[in-house]
């Protein structure tokens, strides 16, 4: 298959730079290993838009950081993607700790981090009655937020689909093709060779790896693992904003959040590890993420937990964002160890992505642009937050929209029946693409009835529904039969 | 609508169609169950093993059969019932119950009385944050239930089940018989959530091994479950080093609780005990919404489908006495204490508009002769022994509720 340009991984950056390059009549082709979007470090973060305070004046971060977080505010609404703009807060217990807020204040001023300003522990306490007492000062940052990162992957993809993008999923990258001039020519994959001039890497805690494919081995990626809590949605209002620790050597430190959603969010930790698949939660990780909630607000309401979940981040060696076109091979990208702030910055590298692939490898792909572009992409309509009026328009007009599948977080068998159409071949893909599933049941109720509406839809047999793909299936076989077969092996036997 | 809803009901579990039932007996005209499934009879549709009825009925049915009863009476009372109508919320102070339906798209009713019998829903795995990887062949019992029962499908081959309510006690040997192996069943606690009856009808009989104060503490498998790790707790229900064992299953059943279910409730701005997790209802199972009444698992989880039917109907016939105007508002209103060894208990109030049974739970199971009593001298009752798993009830008279009365204590205690 012939591309313009190939991009390896559709997480964030991966479907960010897809849809900024479909702004360009070229042919893109993104691939990812997984069954469904996001997965990797996209899917389990803290979904933190930073202020941009935190960042080295100078360093690569610092660049995209501000830009990327101005981005989002717009890009919510562009791309209907729900965010809570919150601001936030880094919590100050010493005076020690107040010197470093000062610093921050100080970079984030360099930084052009807009409105940030310290405030007294009394301050935050008005806003936020849950924090801890022992808090005497706290750094604020009006321009903080934190997003739903399902529906901003999603955003990103669909929108570059709209406009001409391709997505293959369960397609996993084994090695680059290059041409006889030493350029790129393409990637092999376990579903053949996708041909193309240009190849961004944008693998996450992969990335290092497809980089020394193409010689290119300057920076090591050190898979860390962050664990969370996630709270029911009745803990909505106990604290309003993003609270941070003071930072550390070790890192940011554990966060209390309240979701895009209105969920109580607390993690992570940063534990380094070898496996980047490794995403279970470890019983020291959730007893450190707990005290650290604790210490930022005692009161923290650990029994409305609801599930605790895992991320592997991709640090980077260097400790900043790695993106550069290789001088050789021509045509490969690396944009590799975006950890934190990457979420927030995802918006301002993509554009500066494709940017660089225009002005440094345009004599690889002719970029004209795309007339059509369309820079709008609407959400599967969220019932939960639709008006009366809204809703009666909607079961009106598709009766499947006044069927409730998903009673935690009342979702309609009609946004089901739309996340397939969209793509969701798993029960996880449709969790993430409706939210059918994230509630205080946990699919207890929704689960049998997604994986119904998954079969009927693509008209597979209700065991060959799964999970999250591969050999992730929710059931083992028709009851009658099951018994059979094993009278039948015993008999054998 | 040609005619108002005297009476509105949300949930046709046995709960619901009682309170229907008892509705139309004490003379409301339209009585209106709404129930979101295709299918009346809430959870007992997927309970196809027998046990249900042994009080009411004095023989031994299987849930569906249970409820056919309820149901044929409803029907011959003239109770209405509207089946795929999911109710999505009730307004604060209005009390507006807003509906949708296929046919019928979103609707509203403001009715003259609301009982809320929507049951109860099972803890989830993140409830008790188990560390570890989050595979596929992790269900609730009732989900297992309802995937082989209703469905005709197995959720896996091998299982391990964690907690021993009685779903999962129940599932155990409802896997055996399809054809499955049962590892065994780990219960944190030292005594087990379930009845004694199941223990014996469901483990004992079919050898499955039942370890007390013992948990999964780490879950394995990345697409599909392939184990999980199980280890002993101490007192204070700490994994106790070096009992760790691994354990190879592809499923894992949880049977750790069930929660009444009070999304609605909360909407509708009902207050809702911290213990029972129900709504706060005194005995003529009226909330503090004078207009709104509960029953069932709703308000509190009880072993037994007859005492829901018993509260169904109770809560359905004072709801009908309210929208006919019958039940004053300054009502007494005399708080039940529990004693030292209450978990809970339901109702909080007693009115002494009529007789009342307080249904409790102990906190310690009491393994030797005791006695449960309602104070001042209200009743008293010899058992052999009290258990969590088992709920207790204090009976109380109307008469016995004199005007010097101001609060009813009730507990158990060896004797």
């Amino acid at each position: 298959m012939n591309y313009d340009v190939v991009i390896i991984g559709a997480g964030i950056i991966g479907s960010g730079i897809a849809r900024e390059l479909s702004r360009y009549k070229i042919k893109i082709a993104v691939i990812d290993k997984a069954s469904e979007l996001p997965s990797g470090a996209s899917r389990a973060n803290s979904s933190m838009i930073h202020g941009g305070f935190d960042d080295k004046p100078g360093s690569v971060k610092a660049r995209f950081c501000v830009p990327g977080n101005k981005l989002w505010h717009k890009l919510k609404d562009e791309l209907d993607v729900h965010m809570n703009e919150c601001g936030s807060y880094v919590c100050a217990f010493s005076d020690e700790e107040v010197k470093h807020l000062e610093t921050l204040l100080e970079q984030g001023k360099a930084n052009g981090c807009p409105g940030v300003e310290i405030i007294s522990g009394g301050r935050l306490r008005e806003k936020e009655p849950n924090a801890s007492g022992e808090i005497i000062a706290a750094l604020w940052s009006p321009e903080a937020g934190i997003i739903n990162n399902f529906e901003a992957v999603h955003a990103f993809i669909e929108s570059a689909q709209i406009n001409g993008a391709e997505l293959f999923l369960e397609t996993l990258v084994t090695g680059l093709l290059f041409d006889d001039k030493g350029g790129i020519r393409g990637v092999t994959t376990n579903k053949g060779e996708f041909i193309a001039p240009v190849v961004i890497n944008a693998g996450g805690v992969h990335s290092a790896e497809i980089s020394s494919w193409a010689g290119d081995n300057s920076f090591r990626i050190i898979p860390t693992k962050g664990e969370y809590f996630l709270l029911d949605r009745t803990t909505q209002g106990f604290i309003h904003s993003f609270m941070f620790s003071c930072p550390s050597k070790a890192g940011k430190g554990i966060t209390v959040a309240q979701t895009a959603e209105g969920n109580l969010l607390a993690g992570p930790t940063a534990t380094e590890q070898e496996d980047p698949e490794d995403h279970a939660t470890t019983p020291e990780g959730l007893a450190e993420v707990l005290k650290g909630a604790r210490r930022l607000v005692p009161a923290f309401p650990v029994n409305l937990n609801i599930t605790t979940f895992a991320g592997v981040r991709a640090n980077i060696d260097t400790g900043d964002f790695t993106i550069n076109a290789l001088a050789k091979p021509r045509g490969f990208v690396n944009v590799a160890g975006i950890k934190s702030p990457g979420f927030t910055s995802a918006p301002a590298i993509a554009e500066y992505v494709a940017d660089m692939v225009r002005h440094e490898l345009g004599d690889r792909v002719k970029f004209a642009p795309n007339e059509k572009f369309i820079p709008e992409r609407r959400n599967i309509p969220r019932f939960l937050y639709m008006d009366m009026v809204k809703r009666r328009e909607l079961a009106q007009k598709n009766p499947a929209y006044a069927q409730i599948v998903c009673r935690c977080e009342t979702v309609t068998e009609g946004q089901v029946i739309e996340a397939v159409r969209r793509g969701a071949r798993t029960v996880s893909a449709v969790k993430m693409m409706t939210r059918a599933g994230t509630g205080r049941c946990q699919g207890g109720f929704c689960c049998p009835r997604v994986a119904e509406i998954l079969s009927r839809e693509l008209g597979i047999p209700l065991d060959e529904v799964t999970r999250h793909g591969g050999g992730s299936r929710l059931l083992a076989g028709r009851t009658k039969e099951f018994l059979l077969k094993k009278k039948r092996e015993e008999a054998a036997k | 609508m040609s005619r108002d809803i005297d009476v509105l009901i949300i949930g046709a579990g046995p709960a619901g169609v009682a309170a229907g039932i008892g509705a139309r007996r004490e003379g409301a005209e339209r009585v209106v169950v709404l129930e979101r499934d295709w299918d009346l009879g809430g959870i007992l549709q997927q309970c196809i093993h027998p046990g249900f009825g042994l009080r009411t009925f004095k023989e031994e049915l299987t849930g569906p059969e249970y409820m056919h009863r309820f149901i044929q009476q409803a029907h011959d009372e003239g109770v209405e019932f509207r089946t795929n109508t999911m109710v999505f919320q009730i307004d604060k102070g209005t009390n507006t119950v807003w509906t949708m339906n296929k046919e019928r798209g979103i609707e509203h009713m403001t009715p003259g009385a609301i009982v809320l019998t929507m049951g109860c829903r099972e803890r989830p795995l993140g409830a008790i944050r188990i560390p570890g990887t989050r595979p596929a062949g992790i269900y609730t019992a009732g989900t297992a239930q309802r995937f082989v029962n209703m469905e005709g499908h197995m959720p896996g081959k091998r299982a391990v089940i964690l907690g021993s309510g009685d779903i999962g006690l129940i599932m155990a040997r409802r896997m055996i018989w399809e054809g499955a192996e049962i590892e065994g069943v780990y219960e944190v606690m030292s005594w087990p959530g379930g009845l004694r009856r199941n223990i014996a009808q469901c483990l004992d009989d079919y050898g499955i091994p039942f370890h007390l104060k013992t948990t999964v503490t780490k879950i394995h498998g990345r697409d599909r479950l392939e184990g999980v790790t199980v280890a002993q707790v101490d007192d204070h229900m700490t994994p106790i080093k070096g009992t760790e064992r691994f354990v190879e299953c592809d499923t894992l059943l949880l049977a750790i609780g069930l929660i009444p279910e009070n999304e609605l409730s909360r909407m509708a701005g009902v207050e809702i005990h911290p213990v029972t997790g129900g709504p706060v209802v005194n005995d003529l199972l009226q909330t503090s919404d004078p207009k709104i009444f509960a029953a069932g698992n709703v308000v509190i989880v009880y072993d037994l489908v007859d005492n829901v039917s018993d509260e169904g109907l109770i809560a359905g016939a004072n709801a009908a006495k309210y929208a006919a105007g019958k039940i004053p508002a300054d009502i007494r209103r005399i708080p039940v204490k529990g004693g030292e060894n209450v978990r809970l208990f339901s109702p909080q109030y007693v009115t002494g508009q009529a007789d009342t049974t307080i249904y409790m739970r102990v906190t310690h199971p009491v393994e030797q002769a005791c006695r449960v009593f309602a104070e001042p001298d209200l009743y008293s009752q010899r058992l052999r022994y009290a258990r969590p798993g088992e709920m207790n009830e204090v009976r109380i008279k109307a008469g016995q509720i004199t005007p010097d009365i101001k609060e009813i204590t009730i507990d158990i205690q060896p004797v």
